[in-house]
């Protein structure tokens, strides 16, 4: 395979990725405030501030933010590079430069998907569609993954898109994290722990699609630490760091199947970062999570750049 | 006799940017003929990129160099060695049958075979006029023509350097009557061309012992096709035949063909190229 | 569903006869077709459309604000050839293209078909399209219009007459598949009826011919297709080929060459080429021989193919002969090189460059269409019978600037084809003409049976090209 396709093609994996991930984010932080218990996690300011941190666009408390003009931007400004719109359009140009390798069926589901968020009226947007938009954006994910999966063999090619799609859903769950856990400090609960019992980490899991798990899991009301646990440690968990960083390493071992010992690899490094939060407990993270995060988001990037100079370089 | 010839040719490029990625072609290395020969080449890039020998399009032998690093600057020397013969460009038996010259190069099949060294370019296009610039005296030779053509374009232009460049075309040389080798070789060339004789513009080197024109870079000079002789060298920035002194690298329909250093690169900002050409020669005792 | 078509007997249709009688052959379909109504065709018509656009069949149209996706427009009412007739047509492509590529072969070698006087010098020698780094090399095979497209139309006397060879980089065939497969899922139970050949060939037969031209010394070819990226506008058509094919699609910045061999960038580190089967133009093929401000080529490419190193399909300087003023001699180049009658005719030319012929053209410029000889895609046809008064005076002084630039023909009468109109909701006539694409391989020759019909969707247009505005047809060869 080419590597400047190999390239595209993983960057295709990540950006329908992030796709589902801000979509989805929206959809949950949104509809979940509307009715929420505390008067803070109820606040359109604090929720349109939540949005566009996640996102990468951080305001500062002092700026009034306007709903309809957040909204669009995050799904539909063209002219925002972070918008769901641009996502799908970054999607959809990596898959166009690897026509001929991938299925017509991936080809088509993601065509459809972009004229789909392309000519999405923002008027009706606006008025009554985040739902119907978030939650298509969201199903057509799925379909392309069914479609990856589905259609396309098992290969070195399969290997790479996937690589983008893990190490970007392990990127976004952190980002969703990071997120969270400072609404979390800022919307504190009402009783006891009120930092580890706020509304915020019920959102967290729903933003993750993992609070059915979580509570079958737990079989308790999400509090701060069994959150955490659950989507950065729990292995089962399909969205948690480990489950991504364990997929990570089986795609990269298709790429680079040498059992030699090479520590410049990009193998030799995502099996390192995978041993580490292995053997880790949650405590551990919990005494400075805002260390673990920026660490986190390191050993992915390098693990992006390892790649980059290892399988993509043209 | 013979001459033995030891030329050095670098180049230097600086660029106000990062290159990322270059790729340079050279057109330096003399060419193998029947007074050129024994060519030893040595070829160093101050990047140590990997050097490749190849033949361009048109069947002359090039080196390219493709560094695989980002730079601001890097510098070529080249030196080459080689046993010149010693050339009397007066060696062949006069025309026989004036005529009968004339005639063949006025037949389908030599303008034909000859097509390419007959044709109009971009640089030996002549400016419309009325009054041919300059017309073959068909009771003299073809030789003699050329040879008149040859001291003709001498005098008729100054040798000037740093006021034409390698965009600059014919119009510009006739009206201001200055330029450099490259201008006079095109002028002669176009000129020959019009008066039916194949001629082909030779880059090379020269050897400037002798108060020569030319400057410390490459120089040129042209080859005309006379029937029953064959491609005879004239120099019309020196009013000489191609002799001892001149050392060929390639020839072309005109400078285009023969660009000593082609370069594709990705950079932004200004760039600076220097080169410089020493030609040191030594008397072979035989 | 034909109760409103307009039969100009003035135009050759090739479903009418004169009398309004149905042809033979089209008999059945007309029957099929008759059985539904308009709306239904109106909806199949719709579905048909939308799934070109989802699967990205489109090309790319730049206005003054943004670029659109548009898709080829497509007629679901299908031309049908008879085996008798595409024999002729068959056999006149074939026969075309070995003449060129015998022509190429000889202007690039001993040019004697111009001493001989058979065709001028200056056809060649004022070409920008001859390349004299092409002179004396031997390409793989001997072959160097390895894909040829012929446009062919019927004059209003019912008989063929090629309108142009392109030889360069000829597109169009995906269309020809995509139109088939569209035709299909849309009204399947017509081909119960008729044995139409196959057109999905294609590629297994472009490759196999392909992989005979392959480089001395090479056991198993890699062959690749280049592309100049994915916004040319028949990117698409590239994508398909090299998937149908199976191989890799590159683009310039994927290759490089190391010591006259070609090699592309993979995962795995460099990997070498064989054929490249190029949809890049001549000159930007490679920046340190041609235009050096190529982005889309090869640096040191041409150096490996005059080493014989790689194969380039078609070979670089194939322009040359498909320049229209070549054309006017295709019938002295058949019978030269070939000792054959032309199969299919040739539209007679008149040469602007000669003093008598430009008169006759200057005084019958309404009866003439004047072309430039080296202008592809349809550009800078003038018709005359279209002209307005200063328009004619424009073309006049034109032609007077610049003679060579120009050849004329009469005014030929493509045939007419029912094809529907959205804007009327009904079947109009509409011009057509045929591409068909002969591939040359050693020793081994393929013609697609099918082609690509264009259709000039504009009301009495005659210009059929993709880029001003036409569609295209469905294809059928019969079975014999």
């Amino acid at each position: 395979m080419l590597a400047r396709v190999a390239n595209n093609l993983y960057w295709m994996g990540r950006y329908i990725e992030r796709s589902e991930h801000i979509a989805r984010f929206l959809n949950v932080n949104y509809f979940s405030s509307l009715d929420a218990p505390n008067a803070r996690s109820q606040d359109r300011q604090f929720v349109l501030r939540s949005m566009l941190f996640m996102v990468g666009e951080p305001v500062g408390e002092d700026v009034v933010l306007e709903e309809d003009e957040v909204l669009y931007k995050i799904g539909l400004d063209a002219d925002f590079i972070f918008s769901i719109r641009n996502n799908v359009k970054q999607a959809r140009e990596n898959a166009n430069s690897a026509r001929d390798l991938i299925s017509t069926e991936l080809y088509e589901a993601i065509n459809k998907f972009y004229h789909f968020v392309l000519n999405y009226d923002r008027e009706a947007f606006l008025k009554n569609g985040l739902h119907d938009f978030t939650v298509n954006v969201a199903e057509m994910t799925s379909v392309l993954r069914g479609k990856i999966r589905g259609t396309l063999l098992h290969d070195s090619l399969y290997a790479i898109i996937l690589m983008g799609v893990n190490i970007e859903r392990a990127t976004q769950i952190i980002r969703i994290i990071n997120t969270k856990y400072q609404d979390a400090m800022n919307a504190q609960g009402s009783y006891g722990d009120k930092f580890g019992n706020s509304f915020e980490w019920t959102t967290l899991l729903k933003c993750a699609e993992s609070y059915d798990m979580m509570r079958r899991f737990y079989k308790k009301t999400p509090i701060s630490i069994t959150t955490l646990e659950f989507l950065i440690l729990n292995p089962n968990c399909p969205r948690s760091i480990m489950n991504s960083l364990n997929q990570v390493y089986r795609h990269i071992k298709v790429l680079d199947p040498s059992k030699a010992y090479n520590k410049n690899s990009t193998a030799f490094l995502v099996g390192k970062v995978r041993a580490e939060y292995q053997y880790k407990y949650i405590e551990e993270i919990e005494q400075d999570v805002q260390l673990f995060i920026e660490q986190i988001l390191n050993s992915l990037s390098e693990i992006s750049k390892k790649m980059e100079s290892e399988f993509f370089n043209y | 006799m013979s001459r033995e010839y030891s030329i050095t040719y670098t180049a230097e490029n600086t660029y106000e940017h990062a290159v990322n990625d270059a790729h340079w072609q050279f057109l330096i290395i003399p060419e193998q003929n029947n007074s050129q020969d024994f060519i030893g080449v040595t070829f160093e890039n101050s990047l140590n990129a990997m050097i490749e020998y190849s033949i361009n399009g048109y069947g002359f032998k090039t080196i390219r160099i493709h560094p695989k690093i980002n730079f601001h600057k890097i510098t070529f020397t080249a030196s080459f060695q080689l046993i010149k013969k010693d050339i009397n460009p007066f060696s062949f038996d006069p025309d026989p049958d004036i005529s009968k010259s004339y005639s063949t190069i006025d037949e389908l099949n030599f303008k034909v075979d000859f097509d390419s060294f007959l044709r109009i370019t971009h640089f030996t296009t002549l400016p419309k006029s009325n009054t041919p610039l300059f017309s073959f005296d068909t009771s003299n030779s073809i030789f003699e023509n050329l040879k008149a053509l040859n001291e003709w374009t001498f005098m008729h232009i100054y040798f000037k350097a740093n006021v034409t460049d390698v965009e600059t075309t014919l119009d510009e040389i006739i009206e201001k009557r200055h330029g450099v080798c490259q201008d006079f070789t095109h002028l002669f060339c176009a000129l020959a061309r019009e008066n039916g004789i194949p001629t082909r513009y030779v880059s090379g080197y020269l050897h400037q012992g002798n108060g020569y024109f030319g400057d410390s870079q490459m120089h040129a000079w042209a080859e005309a096709y006379v029937p029953t002789i064959g491609w005879i060298g004239f120099d019309p920035t020196n009013n000489l035949m191609a002799n001892t002194n001149h050392i060929k690298v390639a020839h072309g329909k005109d400078y285009k063909d023969c660009a000593p250093l082609k370069g594709v690169l990705y950079t932004t900002g200004r760039n600076e190229t220097k080169h410089t050409v020493k030609v040191a020669s030594q008397q072979q005792q035989q | 569903m034909f109760s409103s078509y307009q039969l100009n007997h003035d135009l050759y249709d090739e479903i009418f006869e004169d009398h309004g009688k149905i042809k033979e052959v089209y008999k059945k379909l007309f029957d099929i077709y008759g059985e539904h109504s308009i709306r239904d065709y109106v909806n199949l018509n719709e579905k048909a459309k939308s799934s070109f656009f989802n699967q990205g069949i489109t090309f790319q149209v730049y206005d003054k604000e943004k670029t659109h996706e548009k898709i080829f427009p497509f007629d679901l009412f299908p031309r049908i050839i008879d085996p008798k007739e595409w024999k002729i047509i068959e056999k006149g492509s074939v026969q075309r293209s070995k003449a060129l590529n015998l022509f190429l072969w000889d202007i690039y070698h001993d040019k004697n078909i111009i001493k001989q006087g058979i065709i001028p010098m200056e056809l060649i020698s004022s070409s920008a399209n001859y390349l004299d780094q092409m002179n004396g090399i031997d390409p793989a095979g001997g072959i160097y219009n390895h894909i040829s497209g012929t446009d062919i139309i019927k004059h209003n006397d019912g008989k063929y007459y090629v309108l142009e060879d392109n030889i360069r980089c000829p597109s169009g065939v995906s269309y020809v598949i995509c139109n088939r497969t569209a035709l299909k899922r849309a009204l399947f139970g017509v081909f119960n009826h008729y044995k139409a050949c196959s057109v999905t060939n294609y590629a297994e037969n472009l490759l196999d011919l392909l992989e005979t031209v392959k480089p001395n010394g090479v056991d198993i070819p890699n062959v690749v297709v280049i592309t100049p990226g994915m916004y040319n506008s028949a990117f698409y058509e590239h994508s398909y080929l090299a998937k149908t094919m199976g191989v890799e699609l590159v683009e310039g910045r994927d290759l490089f060459v190391e010591n006259d061999f070609v090699y592309m960038k993979t995962i795995r580190g460099p990997e070498k080429v064989d054929i490249i089967y190029r949809r890049v133009d001549d000159a930007y093929l490679d920046p340190l021989e041609f235009n050096p401000n190529s982005t889309l080529g090869v640096p040191g490419l041409f150096a490996a193919y005059k080493k014989g190193n790689v194969t380039l399909a078609n070979a670089p300087g194939t322009g040359v002969a498909d320049d229209k003023a070549v054309y006017t001699y295709m019938p002295e180049i058949i019978k030269y090189y070939l000792g054959e009658e032309p199969i299919l005719n040739n539209v007679h030319t008149y040469h602007c460059s000669r003093p008598n012929e430009l008169k006759y053209v200057l005084d019958h410029i309404q009866d003439l269409v004047i072309k430039p000889v080296d202008e592809a895609g349809g550009y800078g046809i003038s018709i005359g019978n279209r002209l307005g008064k200063d328009e004619i005076s424009l073309v006049k002084k034109q032609l007077q600037a610049n003679p060579r630039k120009y050849v004329a023909q009469p005014i030929m009468s493509l045939s007419v084809h029912p094809t529907y109109i959205d804007k009327s909701e009904s079947f109009e006539q509409r011009h057509v003409d045929l591409r068909t694409f002969t591939v040359l391989g050693k020793d081994k020759e393929f013609v697609l049976k099918g082609g690509l019909t264009r259709v000039a969707l504009q009301k009495g247009n005659l210009i059929v090209n993709s880029s001003q505005g036409g569609g295209s047809k469905d294809t059928w060869v019969l079975k014999k």
